[in-house]
Order: C-alpha cells, then sequence, then structure tokens
C-alpha cells in the first residue's frame, strides 16, 4: 500500500517541484513550443530586480509582523479563557470560528469594510488618517492585510495554546499560589514555560504560512497600490502565467523555496534551545 | 478550587469576541439591505428580510452548482484521504525500525516544506496533460498532497496503540489486511477525525489549487464562483455579500452544530 | 520482486485512473445532454448581460448547441493559465493586445486571412491586429473598437458656464474653474490600478511621435526621452482629483460619477453603459482628450476592443464559427453597439448614439490611433506602474523605471 501511495506522491508532487527547478535554468515562456538552455541567467536577473527584492521585503515585513501580533494575541486570548470566566464554552467556538472561513471571501468582506465603513467612522470622529480607505494608500495597504490575517489566524493558534494548557498540571499553580506569586510570575514561570513546545510550533507555522500568503492579497488589494503589496507568490503567479516569465519565475520559485526551508529551520533550531533553557 | 468569576477577563474576552463577530454581523445585514437602506446608513439594523438578495445571488453565481461541486469535491477528498493515508501511515508507522520506511517517513513529512509555488507551474501542465483538470482531478490531488501532513499527525498517533492487540490478532490468523481493518482503524476513530475535519476545511476553503487546475466554469467550487463574479456584482453590494454569506454558511452551520468535536478533533491533530 | 510488481501495478493503476478521468471530461466538456457545448471566452465585465441576451437568442435559434458565457477575472492571467495547460476555450474574445499577440504567435488561434467575413471588416482595425502581433496572417476578427475620450457631465458644464475645451490650457483651465466652485473635475478610481490607463494612453498617444515603438526595439529612444511630456501631464491632472481617488474602485467610480459627484471622468466610451445603468436620466457627452495645444493635431485614441479568435485546438470550430457569424450579424452586431456604446469594426455600421457626437470629427477625419499600452508587454505591468506614480508622483523615477523594465524583458528573451 506504501509503494503506490510513494509513486503518486512522487509523480504528482517531487517531480513538478524537480521539473520547476529545471525550467529555471530555461528561458521557457510557458506558452512556444521551444526553449534554450540559459544556464544561471535567471537568477542573475532575480537578483537584479527590483520587483522581486521588494516582493521579498513585503512578505517577510508582513509575517514578521503578522506572526507576532498573532502569537500575542492568541496567548492573551487563551489566558483569558483559562480565567474562570462566564460562557467560557461559547467564547471558544467564537474565537475559533474564523478558522472555518473561506480566506478568500473573508478578505472581500474585509474589504468593503475598508472601504465603506471605515472611512464613515473615521469621518465621523474625525480622524484625519482614517477617513480614506487604507487599502489604497501606499503605506498603509500593507497594514489593511495584516489585520485580515490576524484576525483569522488567530483562531487556530488559540486553539493550540489552549491544549497546550491542558498539558500544564494543576498542582504547579496549587504550588505558586502557595507562595503568593502574581499571575505575571505565574505565567512567567509556570504557563509559558510548560507551553513553550506549543509556542515554537505556532511560530514556526505562522511564519511558514503567512510567507506563502496569497488569497489574501488577490481579495485585498490585488498586490497594488502600485506594487506595494505584491506578495512572492503572487509575483509568481502573476509572473508566470500572465507575464510569460515562466522560467525566470521558476527561478523566483527555486529561491522562494530555499529562503522558507531556511527560515523554518533557524526557527526551530533558535525555539527548541530556548525550550531547554527556561 | 472554587474560585469567584474573574469579571475583568470576562469583560476583556467579550470584547474581543466582537471584533470577530462585527465583520460576520456586517456581512448578515448587508446581505438582507436593499441598495436603498445601505446607502441611507451602513450600520443600521436590517429592517425586514430581504430574500431577493439571496434569489439573484442564487441566479448569478449558480450557487447549487458551485455547491454541489464544493460538496462532491469536499466529501470525496476525505473519505479518500482518511482510507488512504491511514494505510499508508500505517505501514510506516509499524515499519520504522526499517531503514527503507524510516526515510519514506521523512521524505514525506520534508515535503511540508516546499512551498506550493513551486510546483504550481510545472503541475498545470502536467494536470491537463493527463486530463485532470476537472474535480475528480482536484480530489485526486488534495488525497495526494495530504499525505505529507497527515502521515505526520498519524504515526505519531499509531506508535501509541499498544503492538500486543495486533500481535493477538495475527494469532488469530488475521492477514495483515485484517489486522488493519478490524484492529487497527477502529482503534484511530479519533486520529480519524481530526484528520477528517482539517481535511475538510482545506478542501472546502481552498481557492489557489482549483483556480489554477479548474477550468471550466461549470466545475468550479464556492470560493473561486465568488472570485470569478466579481465582475458581475459591480457596486451591488448586497447582492455580492448576499452571496458570500451562502458560500460561507455551510460550513458555519456545520460549525455550530459540530464545534465542540471539531476543536477537540484540532487539538488532538496538535498534541501529536 | 515482490516491489518492482507493485511499482508496475501500481504506475498501471494510476494512468488506468488517469485516462478514465480523461475520457470523462471530454463527455462532459463536448456533450451535455445531447448538445454541443462550446466556450465563449471574454474579457468584458461590463458586456456580460448583452452577451447573456445575444447566447439566449443564438441558442433558440441553435437548440443543440450550448454556449458558456465565461468572463473570469483577470481575463488575460486566465487565458494564458489556460494556454499554458492546453486547454484554450473555443473561442476568446479579447482586445488587439500584448495577451493577443503572445498567444497569437504562439499559434493558438486559427488563422483567418482568407475568411469571407474579414471582407465586411473595415481594413483599418485588420491591420491594427495585424500591427499589435507583428505577424503577417490575421488571427483574430475584429468586432468592435473602442475610443478613449474624457466623458462629462453636461448638466454641470452648463451650469458652471463651461464649454468643451479643445486644447490643453482649456482642459486644465476648465479643471480649474470646476475647482474653484468646490466641485470635483476628475473622479479618480487608482484602487483598480488599470484606470489610469485610458488617460495614459491618450496622453502618451498624442505626445510619443509616430514611429516611437519602432525605434525603442531598435535602441533609438528611450521612455524617458519620448514619453516625459505625457507623464508630466499625467501628473498635472491628479491635482483635480478627489480625497479618496486611492480607496475608489472603477465600479465606485461609474456610480459616483452618474451621481454627478465630477464634473469629468477621465475614461473611455466602455464605461457609459455602466454609468447609465446607476443613472439612466444623466445627460452625458464625451470629448476627446485635448492633449496639446494644436487642437488640428489632436488624434482619437480607438483600438480594436473585441475580437474573435477561433483557438487552433477547439474541438467544434465548426459551432464556433456559427456563433461568431450570428454576433457578425447586422442586427445582432448593432444591438451589441447600442448597449455597450462602442463603435463598430463591421463596414457601413455607422454608431448614431448623440451621445458620442463628440467623436464624429475625429472619424470623419480619421485621426485616429492605437492604444500605446498594447504595445507593452504585460510583465512590465503599466497599470501598476501608473498607479505608482499617482501616489509619488514622481515622474523621474516612474520613466527610469519603465526603462529598466523595458530592458529587462529584452535581456531576458
Amino acid at each position: 500500500m506504501t509503494v503506490p501511495a510513494v509513486v503518486l506522491f512522487a509523480v504528482f508532487h517531487t517531480f513538478p517541484a524537480l521539473q520547476g527547478i529545471f525550467y529555471s535554468f530555461t528561458n521557457w515562456d510557458g506558452l512556444s513550443l521551444t526553449y534554450d538552455f540559459v544556464g544561471l541567467k535567471n537568477y542573475y536577473y532575480l537578483f537584479r530586480d527590483e520587483n522581486v527584492w521588494h516582493s521579498y521585503l513585503f512578505t517577510f515585513q508582513f509575517a514578521i509582523v503578522s506572526t507576532v501580533l498573532v502569537n500575542v494575541l492568541s496567548l492573551a486570548i487563551v489566558i483569558g479563557l483559562n480565567e474562570k470566566i462566564k460562557f467560557k464554552n461559547f467564547f471558544r467556538a467564537v474565537y475559533f470560528l474564523p478558522n472555518v472561513l473561506s480566506v478568500l471571501i473573508v478578505g472581500y468582506i474585509f474589504n468593503y469594510l475598508f472601504a465603506n465603513v471605515l472611512p464613515l467612522w473615521g469621518e465621523k470622529l474625525g480622524i484625519e488618517a482614517l477617513s480614506t480607505n487604507i487599502l489604497g494608500s501606499e503605506k498603509w495597504a500593507w497594514v489593511g492585510i495584516v489585520i485580515v490575517a490576524v484576525w483569522q489566524a488567530c483562531a487556530l493558534n488559540t486553539i493550540l495554546y489552549l491544549a497546550g494548557l491542558q498539558t500544564v498540571p494543576s498542582e504547579l499553580y496549587e504550588a505558586s499560589s502557595l507562595d503568593g506569586a502574581s499571575k505575571w510570575q505565574n505565567f512567567r514561570h509556570i504557563t509559558f514555560p510548560m507551553i513553550a513546545p506549543f509556542f515554537t510550533i505556532n511560530m514556526v507555522l505562522a511564519m511558514k504560512n503567512f510567507l506563502m500568503v496569497f488569497d489574501q492579497v488577490v481579495a485585498l488589494t490585488g498586490g497594488g497600490p502600485g506594487r506595494a503589496t505584491e506578495s512572492i507568490s503572487l509575483l509568481i503567479y502573476n509572473g508566470g502565467f500572465q507575464g510569460g516569465e515562466f522560467a525566470y519565475q521558476s527561478a523566483n520559485s527555486v529561491i522562494y523555496f530555499i529562503v522558507i526551508m531556511a527560515v523554518s529551520i533557524l526557527q526551530i533550531k533558535f525555539l527548541q534551545k530556548r525550550e531547554v533553557d527556561m | 478550587m472554587a474560585k469567584k468569576t474573574n469579571w475583568v477577563a470576562t469583560l476583556l474576552i467579550a470584547v474581543g469576541a466582537l471584533f470577530i463577530l462585527f465583520p460576520l454581523y456586517m456581512t448578515v445585514s448587508i446581505a438582507l439591505k436593499t441598495p436603498e437602506e445601505l446607502a441611507d446608513s451602513v450600520l443600521s439594523l436590517p429592517v425586514g428580510l430581504h430574500v431577493e438578495n439571496f434569489a439573484k445571488a442564487i441566479e448569478a453565481t449558480n450557487f447549487f452548482q458551485a455547491f454541489k461541486n464544493s460538496a462532491f469535491i469536499t466529501v470525496t477528498t476525505v473519505v479518500l484521504t482518511i482510507i488512504t493515508n491511514s494505510m499508508v501511515a500505517y505501514a510506516i508507522a509499524r515499519n520504522m525500525h526499517r531503514k527503507f520506511f524510516r526515510f519514506l517517513y521523512y521524505y514525506f513529512v520534508s515535503a511540508l516544506f516546499i512551498p506550493f509555488p513551486i510546483i504550481m507551474l510545472p503541475i498545470v501542465k502536467q494536470t491537463s496533460a493527463f486530463g485532470m483538470n476537472n474535480p475528480s482531478g482536484l480530489v485526486f490531488l488534495y488525497v495526494v498532497y495530504g499525505i505529507a501532513f497527515n502521515i505526520f499527525i498519524y504515526v505519531g498517533y499509531i506508535r501509541s496503540i499498544p503492538k500486543e492487540l495486533e500481535e493477538a490478532a495475527i494469532m488469530d490468523g488475521c492477514s495483515t489486511w485484517g489486522v488493519f481493518w478490524r484492529v487497527v482503524f477502529p482503534l484511530m476513530a479519533p486520529i480519524n477525525a481530526t484528520v477528517a475535519i482539517l481535511t475538510c476545511l482545506w478542501a472546502w476553503n481552498d481557492f489557489l489549487l482549483p483556480l489554477i487546475v479548474l477550468s471550466d466554469q461549470s466545475d468550479m467550487t464556492l470560493p473561486l464562483v465568488q472570485y470569478v463574479f466579481q465582475s458581475k456584482f459591480g457596486t451591488d453590494y448586497n447582492l455580492a455579500f448576499a452571496s458570500y454569506l451562502m458560500a460561507l454558511s455551510p460550513m458555519i452551520i456545520v460549525y455550530l452544530f459540530a464545534q465542540k468535536w471539531i476543536i477537540g478533533g484540532v487539538t488532538r491533530g496538535a498534541i501529536k | 520482486m515482490k516491489k518492482a510488481l507493485a511499482l508496475v501495478m501500481s504506475s498501471a493503476l494510476t494512468f488506468s485512473l488517469l485516462t478514465a478521468c480523461g475520457n470523462k471530461t471530454e463527455q462532459n466538456a463536448s456533450e451535455s445532454g445531447g448538445k454541443v457545448k462550446i466556450e465563449f471566452f471574454h474579457y468584458k465585465p461590463e458586456a456580460r448581460g448583452t452577451f447573456d441576451k445575444l447566447i439566449e437568442k443564438f441558442e433558440k435559434e441553435n437548440p443543440n448547441i450550448d454556449v458558456v458565457n465565461a468572463n473570469p477575472p483577470d481575463a488575460g492571467t486566465v487565458l494564458k493559465t489556460r494556454a499554458a495547460k492546453r486547454d484554450m476555450p473555443d473561442i476568446v474574445g479579447v482586445g488587439a493586445d500584448t495577451t493577443f499577440a503572445e498567444l497569437a504567435k504562439a499559434g493558438m488561434f486559427e488563422d483567418v486571412t482568407k475568411a469571407p467575413e474579414l471582407n465586411n471588416i473595415q481594413p483599418s482595425y485588420i491591420q491594427m491586429v495585424k500591427d499589435v502581433s507583428g505577424l503577417e496572417q490575421v488571427y483574430a476578427i475584429p468586432y468592435a473598437a473602442n475610443a478613449d475620450a474624457v466623458i462629462y457631465n453636461k448638466a454641470i458644464f452648463k451650469e458652471l458656464g463651461l464649454s468643451v475645451p479643445k486644447t490643453w490650457d482649456e482642459f486644465i483651465a476648465a479643471a480649474e474653474k470646476i475647482k474653484a466652485a468646490g466641485k470635483t473635475p476628475f473622479y479618480f478610481t487608482f484602487k483598480d490600478a488599470w484606470t489610469t490607463l485610458p488617460a495614459y494612453n491618450a496622453l502618451a498617444a498624442n505626445t510619443q511621435g509616430e514611429t516611437f515603438f519602432q525605434d525603442l526595439n531598435k535602441g533609438k529612444t528611450s521612455f524617458e526621452k519620448g514619453y516625459k511630456e505625457a507623464t508630466e501631464k499625467f501628473v498635472e491632472l491628479l491635482k483635480y482629483g478627489h480625497k479618496d481617488q486611492f480607496g475608489k474602485g472603477y465600479a465606485d467610480g461609474n456610480v459616483a460619477f452618474a451621481k454627478g459627484e465630477s464634473a469629468m471622468y477621465l475614461q473611455g466610451i466602455w464605461a457609459i453603459p455602466e454609468i447609465k445603468k446607476a443613472n439612466p436620466n444623466i445627460e452625458l457627452g464625451v470629448f476627446p482628450y485635448p492633449v496639446t495645444n494644436n487642437p488640428e493635431q489632436t488624434k482619437l485614441v480607438s483600438g480594436v476592443d473585441l475580437l474573435f479568435a477561433i483557438s487552433k485546438t477547439s474541438k467544434h470550430p465548426k459551432e464556433a464559427k456559427k456563433f461568431i457569424d450570428f454576433l457578425l450579424k447586422e442586427e445582432n452586431a448593432k444591438a451589441y453597439m447600442a448597449e455597450q456604446n462602442a463603435l463598430s469594426a463591421i463596414k457601413g455600421l455607422t454608431q448614431e448614439d448623440p451621445m458620442l457626437e463628440g467623436l464624429k470629427e475625429s472619424f470623419a477625419k480619421g485621426a485616429l490611433v492605437d492604444f500605446p499600452d498594447h504595445y507593452i508587454p504585460p510583465s512590465i505591468n503599466l497599470a501598476n506602474l501608473l498607479q505608482q506614480l499617482t501616489h509619488d508622483q514622481d515622474v523621474e523615477k516612474f520613466l527610469k523605471t519603465m526603462d529598466a523594465e523595458w530592458e529587462k524583458v529584452k535581456e531576458r528573451k
């Protein structure tokens, strides 16, 4: 049973990936019947291509900010949910709800809110900065995308942290309450160290997912204004299919793959070391 | 541990929950308004039910066709994923002491880190060369791509099932096949649920893969239809939102009924 | 041995699976309930409804043919994706632009050079199709042409005592006057990047000179030389917009202009049906962009807005051709032109709509010029660069980027 699975996986996953690497050394535009080998030319131009640099810059800026925000917010929510509060189950259900919604449609809904609802409030409150659509501003459009991404991604991370909290034995808290520890000390010395492995998983997964951001950008800005919010995936999609840069963008994907691998490995290494240290 | 209710936390959590619910409230309210009401005030409560938005949206996006496609793709994907991926995982988990299988395990898991865009361009050509640019082909891709992540979850779980049961069954003269279906598979129920939920959410809401694989308009899934009909909505936001709401609602309904179960399932996946 | 056998078996299984899928789709795609299904893929969201009606009529006449009206967003990208898949729609309806040119060069379309249908089409438009693709053969039948024009609100012009501007100076003076009266001169919609193109195309076409692109390909000129004036003028127009011009899109703009929120609208005549949908009673007129101070030389930018090409891989070329012939019939072409305010590429069909009065003279004189952006490859993404320019208004940077991008595309070839 394993063998067919491996074969299929190789045919539909590994082989295309290798093909992508292969095309990255050619000048194929995706349509013509012929192509030539051009060696490392595509890679050379990639490094000189401002659009590519810009998309990496934007994607990383977006991913780092979103990852940090998501994890901070999720932890805050989890701590709140873990206190003795009313309607606990109801709230838990609400916080997880965004996870089941389609990213694209959520993007469309927020697109409307940014265009038509927030400016109204901005007008009413007399806040100049809010009175125009932030998705139309070169400086702030990325913040709009962060808001939507974080709104949706908190759900999964919250649930993961909740799972982590259930692994913390309650005796620990009882002991610390005898010592008269404050809430913050509790968190700092018991909760956080105990759920450190979950922190690692969350950071790595969130970062990886945000580095691949695509749906939100399509629904909110289409990569605009200008090329301000063109993420790497969107650049590959647009350039590869529409711009006749199939081979060139394949080279971009190869670099992208190396970058994501490197980031994930570094994160795991660094965060696991911290787990041990704590 | 009889503690008093923490009202501060309750309040903060409630405020947070409002942030989550507000966009959804807006979606519902805009979907129920007429354009005139919307022009008057964006935030007011809808007066009466304007079902005509939904009727128009159903017609505009051919909703039932898209719903059928989404449902077909999701259900088949889930069923096939559970049957096939669990078997593969079982074989790998029980043979981890052999080099070949250990290599396979790492091969699958490392594939998790390959970003999709690198596959995106070649797979488009490949799927159409094989005549797979249709829902069945899409299901096939989901099942195959799911292996990487599901192996990771399954193997961890199977290794926690005591081997004695299987050994006993083999003594009774069951084949490996029989052992798996009669003994192991039933024991895997909780983790199967987890995989089912995660796969279901993925297949139902995915946008990029259907976007590049499907080409026939009658094959399109719900998210794709929303994308394709953007132009048709123009500035008729009520129509657009009615359509969004309908596309989101099947999942929301499922979630309302099975949220405990879904959250539990996802949690189990996390602990593994 | 066992493993090898399993491998062979599994791959055999895979292929049988795949071929099974393959056969199924063919049946699905071509015969739905005994009908022949053809896919008509076009890039005009505003004409979707018109085509729906025409298709309905066609299906009544031909009950055995089922025409699918496909009109996805980013139609150009989707079409190229499908070309890469070798899965082309039967009929393609796009403009004579670079997307069409690339597909034609890649041999995706049927050659229609000798088709009798072309005898009824105005030769200048057939020439445009050739020019854009740079090929000797003709691969598509021009159907409708459009014109890049300033749409203006007659009521507001009357109220402020303005007349139609003929020169650049008059144009700016009019905008100043409208602004002074506390109204919005132009309703910009820069959230949709492409809406920067109509105005820019008119500016560029009237200032770049006759042989700009030939010279550019020979390396004799650059955007920095040829496009400076156009870019500076474009930036000048930006002074006369409204507050949230980066947050509004095309659909918003059509509604806003229809409601009288601005005196002028820098679009093309294709926006008129959408505007009329939002306000059927609006009194509007159009005039060519007055780009220079020499009205004698003003050329109207007009290009092939819609052409029909049949893909080489179509399984039902006969039915596809039948549908195109149906669309070319006088009554149907008239219906399309009237509803879409388009200009017909068919001989003898003139657009009599009084709203388009302002363009008559240019057509009569033949003072026409094609859209410059039809000659700029999509990977340069002119629309997004212009969108960028609307934000930073850095003319120098924009021109440098254009030259750099042009170089890049040439080098990578």
